[in-house]
C-alpha cells in the first residue's frame, strides 16, 4: 500500500487483531497445558505446574475474547466506517439499544458471542470441576482454539483464506472497488448500511445471546463426557455433567422458545414455529440433549445406559455444530426463510473439518473404550422406571433423526439426484410433513414423561401405580372430552394428542403436590407439567388457529390432507381496508383510521381499530386499536418491511400485520376544497359527519391597526360523536395582505380554511376538503391464535423445573468419595 | 433377546418404516413444462423473474390477486398467478423459489421464496457527498 490514506481510525484495527491473535495463541497454549497436566497426573508437582500455566493461559484467552468485544463494539459505536463489520451491519441512524445486535447479524459477531459464552462457562468449569479439571479444560480450550482460527482470517496464498476477522478494514474488503485509489476515500463514506430492520426489534437483543449461551452450554456436558472416556472413569463426572445438561436444556429451551415468540411478534410467519430449518437446527440438539440427560439419571440410578449416554451427549455437541454448517454457509440455500448469507467456500470446508475432528475424537475414545465400558448384566423389569425411561429417550432420538433427515435435504439432495435422477425439494407443505410424524412423538413421550413419575427404578408397585393411573386417567378422559368438544378438536390423532398432553398435566401436577410435596425435590415433575402445558398450548392454539382477515370463516390451516386447489384458495387471507370504512373480520369490525410517523422512529404506524357489537342489542362488548407498523420503502428498496402488533388475552390473542401499503410517494389526493358560507352555529355536512362552526377567537398578542388576524373555532362530529376540533386562522396585514392557516384533522382527513370575513352579513367564508378514503388504503392480515398463552406457560414452568433440579443437584451432598460440592 | 433390545428393534423398524414413507412426501424441482405434465400436482420450480413483462397486482381490485411472468431454468417464460399481496422487493430478486401446480396457461403458486442476496446489504459503496 504505497497511498497514505485521510482520515481512517486505524488504532482500533490494530488492537482488535491483536485480541483475535492473543486469543488464538492463549487459548492453544492452555490447550496443551491442560493436555500436559492430564498426561503427567502422576506426578503431582510436575502436573500442577502445568495447570497453573493452563489456568493462566485460558485466563488471558478469556481477557482476549472481552477485550475483542469491547474493540468491536467501540468501533460500531463510533460509526468507524472504514472498518467493513461496522459499514455493513450498522449506521449512524440505528438506535442505542440495537447497536449489540450488529454483533449477531454478522457471522465473525456471531461466533466472537458463542467464543465469549465459551469462555465464561470455561471460567466456572476451571473453578468447579475440581480432579477432572485437566481432562474437561483441555476439551474447552482445545474448541476455542478451533472457533478462534474462525476469526483469523490468514491468507495462505490467493485462494486459501482461513477464518475471517471482524476488523478487516473497508478498502480491503472490496479491495477492487475504485474509490479506495483515492487517499480521501474516507470523506465519501458518510454512513453504513445499517442494520436489517428485521433486527431492529427487542427480541433480537436478547434471543440471540440466549440461544448462544445455550448452544454454548452444551460443551460443559460434551467435555465432561470426553473427560470421563478419556480417563476411563465413569463415576466422578456424573454429578457435574448432570448439573451442566440440566442448565443447558433450560437455556437452549428458553432461547428455542424466545425464537419462537421474536417469530410471532415481529415476523410475519403467522405463527411462533414454522419448522424452518433454521428453527430445526436448534431443537435437534435439544431433544438429544434431553434424552441424554435422562439416560444419564437412569445410569446414575442403576448403572445401565452409559454408552447410550455418551453417545446422546456427545452427539448434541455435535449437532450444534452441524446446525451452525447448515445455518451459516448458505447450504440450505432456498429452503429457508431466514437463511443467513454465506461466508463462501472457506467456511463452508473449515466447520467441516471442525466437525470431523470433533467427531474423530468422540469415535476413536468410545472405540478404544467401548469393549470396558461397565456394563451391568441381566434385564431390566418393565415395570421399572428405567426401562421406560429408556424408550422415551430412544424415541426423542429417532424424532431428531427424522427431523434432521428432511431438514437436510438439501445436503445429500446432490447424492441423491446422482442416485435417482431426481432433484428432491422440501415438502411442498413443511409444517404438514413435520406435523403427521412428530404428533406421535409428542404422544408417546407425554404419556411416558408423567407415566414415569410414578414408577420407581428397579421395580415398581405394579397394584399402586395402576390404580393412580387408572384415576389420573378418567381425570385427563374427562377433561379432553370436555375442551375436545368446546374446541371442536375431532381429528384422530390430535384428539390422542389431547388426551396425552391433559394426562401429563394432570399427573404431573398432582404428582408435585399429592406426592412429592417438597419443592426441592419437585424438578422433575415441574418440568414434566411444563412440557404438558407446552403440548397443550401448541395444539388449542394451532389446531383452531383461525385467519380471520378471510373473509370466510378461516378453515385450519396445518392440519389434515388438502388438495392444491384448497391451498390455493387459503392462501386468500389478506383483506383490504379503505380509510374509515369497517370491514367485518370475524367478529370484529374492523376499520383503518389513518397512519403516522415520528421524526425519532423509521416506522410508520398503522392504527387499526377492532370493535366487537353484541349482534342483538348493538352495544359495543369490546373495542381495541391496533398499530401493526411497518418499515416504508427502507434503504433504497421498494415496499415494505412490517412488524405485527397483537392484542393479547387470556385466553386468545389477535395478530395483525400489514402485507401491503399505498405506496406513500405515489399517494394521490383527488379531493378539492370546497366553499361554505356559515354564520355562527351552522353546520357543514361531511361524507361521514359534519362540523359546526362555533366562535371566533381572537388572538392572545396585541393587534395592531391595519393589522387584524381571527381564528375560527370548529367542532368536528363523526356520525356519533365529537371527535375534534380545527382552528383555521384568518389574517390581513396592514389592510391589504390577506393570509390564513389551514388547519387539519387526520383522522377525518379533514382540511380547513378560513379564507374570509363578511361582516355585512355576519358571516364567513370557510373552505373545507375532505379526503377520499379510497385514497389511501392498506392491505391487512389478521389471525386469531386462541390460548396461546398455555404455550408460553408451559415454557416458563418448564425452564422453572429444570433450574428446581439443577439447584436440588448443586445443593446436595452426593455420597461420592470425592466431594465434588464448592468450596 | 433382552426386553430392550426388542423395544428397539420395534422403534427402529418402525422409525425405518415413517422414514421411507416420509420420501414419498418431499417435492421435487421442476421446470414449467415437466410440471404441466401432471396438472394440479404440487412442485418446487426455480425461475427468474421477467422484468420486461407486466407484473400485475392491484389491491383495490383483489388483495389476494399478482400475476407475473418467470422464465424457468430451461428458459420458458410462462404467467404466474400468486393468490396473496405481491412480495416486497420481487423487482430486485435474483432467483425465485415458487410452490404450486400448473394449470391452463398459468403456474398457480401458493408459496414464492425470493433469494436476494443484496436485500439489505448492497456490496457496493453508495457514494455521495450529501451528510
Amino acid at each position: 500500500m504505497d497511498t497514505n490514506f485521510v482520515g481512517e481510525n486505524l488504532g482500533p484495527g490494530k488492537l482488535g487483531h491483536f485480541f483475535v491473535i492473543l486469543f488464538f495463541v492463549a487459548a492453544l497454549f492452555s490447550a496443551f497445558s491442560y493436555f500436559r497436566a492430564a498426561k503427567t497426573e502422576a506426578d503431582a508437582q510436575r502436573s500442577v505446574a502445568w495447570l497453573r500455566l493452563a489456568r493462566n493461559g485460558f485466563v488471558i484467552h478469556a481477557a482476549a475474547i472481552f477485550g475483542m468485544f469491547l474493540t468491536l463494539y467501540y468501533i460500531i459505536a463510533n460509526h468507524l466506517f472504514e472498518y467493513h463489520y461496522a459499514w455493513e451491519h450498522s449506521s449512524r441512524a440505528l438506535p442505542m439499544k440495537y447497536l449489540l445486535s450488529c454483533f449477531w447479524e454478522g457471522q465473525q459477531g456471531s461466533f466472537m458471542l458463542w467464543a465469549f459464552w465459551h469462555s465464561v462457562l470455561g471460567l466456572v468449569v476451571m473453578k468447579t470441576s475440581k480432579g477432572l479439571e485437566s481432562r474437561v479444560m483441555s476439551v474447552i480450550a482445545l474448541v476455542q482454539v478451533a472457533i478462534a482460527t474462525m476469526l483469523l482470517g490468514f491468507y495462505f496464498g490467493p485462494d486459501v483464506k482461513v477464518g475471517s476477522t471482524p476488523f478487516m478494514l473497508l478498502r480491503h474488503a472490496m479491495a477492487n472497488a475504485p474509490i479506495f485509489q483515492q487517499a480521501n476515500y474516507m470523506s465519501f463514506i458518510k454512513d453504513g448500511n445499517g442494520l436489517n430492520p428485521l433486527l431492529q426489534n427487542y427480541w433480537m437483543v436478547i434471543h440471540p445471546p440466549v440461544l448462544f449461551l445455550g448452544f454454548a452450554s452444551t460443551l460443559i456436558p460434551f467435555a465432561y463426557t470426553i473427560a470421563a472416556l478419556w480417563k476411563g472413569e465413569y463415576q466422578t463426572w456424573i454429578r457435574d455433567t448432570r448439573i451442566w445438561a440440566l442448565f443447558a436444556g433450560a437455556v437452549l429451551g428458553t432461547g428455542i422458545m424466545m425464537g419462537g415468540a421474536w417469530a410471532y411478534e415481529s415476523l410475519t410467519f403467522g405463527g411462533y414455529w414454522a419448522w424452518d430449518p433454521v428453527e430445526n437446527a436448534s431443537l435437534v440438539p435439544w431433544l438429544t440433549l434431553i434424552a441424554g440427560l435422562h439416560t444419564l439419571i437412569i445410569y446414575k440410578a442403576t448403572k445401565r445406559s452409559l454408552p447410550i449416554t455418551l453417545i446422546l451427549l456427545s452427539l448434541t455437541y455435535l449437532l450444534v455444530w452441524y446446525s451452525t454448517f447448515l445455518t451459516r454457509t448458505g447450504v440450505l440455500g432456498d429452503t429457508s426463510v431466514h437463511a443467513f448469507t454465506g461466508e463462501g467456500k472457506s467456511l463452508y470446508w473449515h466447520l467441516i473439518v471442525v466437525i470431523l475432528v470433533l467427531l474423530v475424537l468422540v469415535l476413536g475414545l468410545l472405540f478404544y473404550r467401548w469393549k470396558t465400558l461397565p456394563r451391568v448384566k441381566g434385564e431390566e423389569e418393565s415395570s421399572s422406571r428405567e426401562f421406560w425411561m429408556f424408550i422415551g429417550s430412544f424415541v426423542l432420538l429417532l424424532s431428531s433423526l427424522q427431523i434432521t433427515i428432511s431438514t437436510s435435504i438439501p445436503v445429500w439432495a446432490p447424492l441423491a439426484k446422482w442416485i435417482t435422477g431426481k432433484e428432491i425439494a422440501p415438502p411442498v407443505d413443511p409444517v404438514q410433513h413435520y406435523n403427521s410424524i412428530q404428533v406421535w412423538v409428542a404422544i408417546i413421550i407425554a404419556l411416558l414423561s408423567s407415566a414415569i413419575l410414578y414408577l420407581r427404578f428397579k421395580a415398581s408397585d405394579g397394584k399402586k401405580v395402576w390404580r393412580r393411573f387408572a384415576g389420573l386417567g378418567s381425570v385427563a378422559f374427562l377433561l379432553t372430552a370436555l375442551i375436545g368438544y368446546t374446541q371442536k378438536i375431532n381429528v384422530p390423532q390430535y384428539t390422542v394428542l389431547l388426551f396425552a398432553s391433559v394426562f401429563a398435566v394432570v399427573a404431573s401436577f398432582y404428582y408435585a403436590l399429592g406426592i412429592q410435596k417438597k419443592l426441592m425435590k419437585m424438578g422433575p415433575a415441574v418440568s414434566h407439567l411444563g412440557f404438558g402445558l407446552t403440548l397443550l398450548g401448541i395444539l388449542l392454539s394451532s389446531f383452531n388457529k383461525e385467519v380471520i382477515s378471510f373473509n370466510t370463516l378461516g378453515v385450519t390451516i396445518d392440519f389434515g390432507k388438502k388438495t392444491a386447489a384448497e391451498n390455493a384458495k387459503e392462501s386468500r387471507e389478506n383483506v383490504l381496508l379503505f380509510r374509515n370504512t369497517p370491514v367485518a373480520m370475524g367478529d370484529y369490525l374492523v376499520t383503518y383510521e389513518g397512519d403516522s410517523t415520528s421524526s425519532s422512529d423509521p416506522r410508520t404506524f398503522y392504527k387499526v381499530n377492532y370493535e366487537k357489537k353484541d349482534s342483538a342489542t348493538g352495544r359495543v362488548e369490546e373495542q381495541f386499536t391496533l398499530y401493526p407498523d411497518a418499515f416504508v420503502n427502507p434503504k433504497g428498496q421498494q415496499g415494505l418491511i412490517a412488524n405485527p402488533a397483537s392484542k393479547h388475552y387470556l385466553g386468545k390473542d389477535i395478530f395483525t400485520y400489514v402485507t401491503q401499503v399505498l405506496d406513500p410517494t405515489k399517494r394521490t389526493d383527488t379531493a378539492a376544497y370546497k366553499s361554505y358560507t356559515v354564520k355562527k352555529g351552522d353546520s357543514i355536512f361531511l361524507a361521514n359527519g359534519f362540523v359546526v362552526f362555533n366562535d371566533f377567537e381572537e388572538p392572545r398578542y396585541e393587534q395592531q391597526t391595519g393589522n387584524l388576524s381571527v381564528k375560527a373555532r370548529l367542532t368536528v362530529y363523526d356520525l356519533t360523536k365529537e371527535v375534534g376540533h380545527l382552528s383555521p386562522v384568518y389574517a390581513i396585514e396592514n389592510n391589504s395582505y390577506q393570509s390564513f392557516q389551514e388547519d387539519t384533522l387526520k383522522s377525518m382527513g379533514l382540511y380547513a380554511r378560513f379564507v374570509k370575513v363578511l361582516p355585512d352579513q355576519n358571516a364567513v367564508e370557510l373552505q373545507i376538503r375532505q379526503t377520499n378514503p379510497k385514497d389511501d388504503y392498506i392491505v391487512l392480515k389478521a389471525i386469531l391464535f386462541p390460548y396461546i398463552n398455555v404455550l408460553w406457560l408451559g415454557i416458563v414452568v418448564m425452564v422453572i423445573g429444570f433450574f428446581l433440579s439443577m439447584y436440588n443437584r448443586i445443593t446436595k451432598k452426593e455420597k461420592l468419595p470425592q466431594v465434588l460440592a464448592n468450596n | 433377546m433382552k426386553k430392550t433390545h426388542v423395544v428397539i428393534l420395534v422403534l427402529v423398524a418402525a422409525a425405518v418404516a415413517v422414514i421411507v414413507s416420509m420420501f414419498g412426501d418431499f417435492s421435487t424441482y421442476e421446470t414449467f413444462t415437466s410440471a404441466s405434465k401432471e396438472p394440479g400436482k404440487q412442485y418446487h420450480v426455480i425461475g427468474f423473474l421477467e422484468k420486461d413483462k407486466a407484473m400485475d397486482y392491484d389491491p383495490v381490485k383483489d388483495p389476494n390477486h399478482f400475476t407475473f411472468y418467470v422464465k424457468d431454468k430451461s428458459g420458458k417464460v410462462s404467467k404466474v398467478i400468486f393468490n396473496g399481496a405481491k412480495p416486497t422487493d420481487i423487482e430486485k430478486s435474483e432467483q425465485i423459489v415458487m410452490t404450486g401446480y400448473v394449470q391452463g396457461d398459468a403456474f398457480h403458486c401458493s408459496k414464492i421464496q425470493m433469494k436476494c442476496p443484496s436485500k439489505y446489504k448492497k456490496d457496493q459503496v453508495a457514494v455521495g457527498n450529501a451528510g
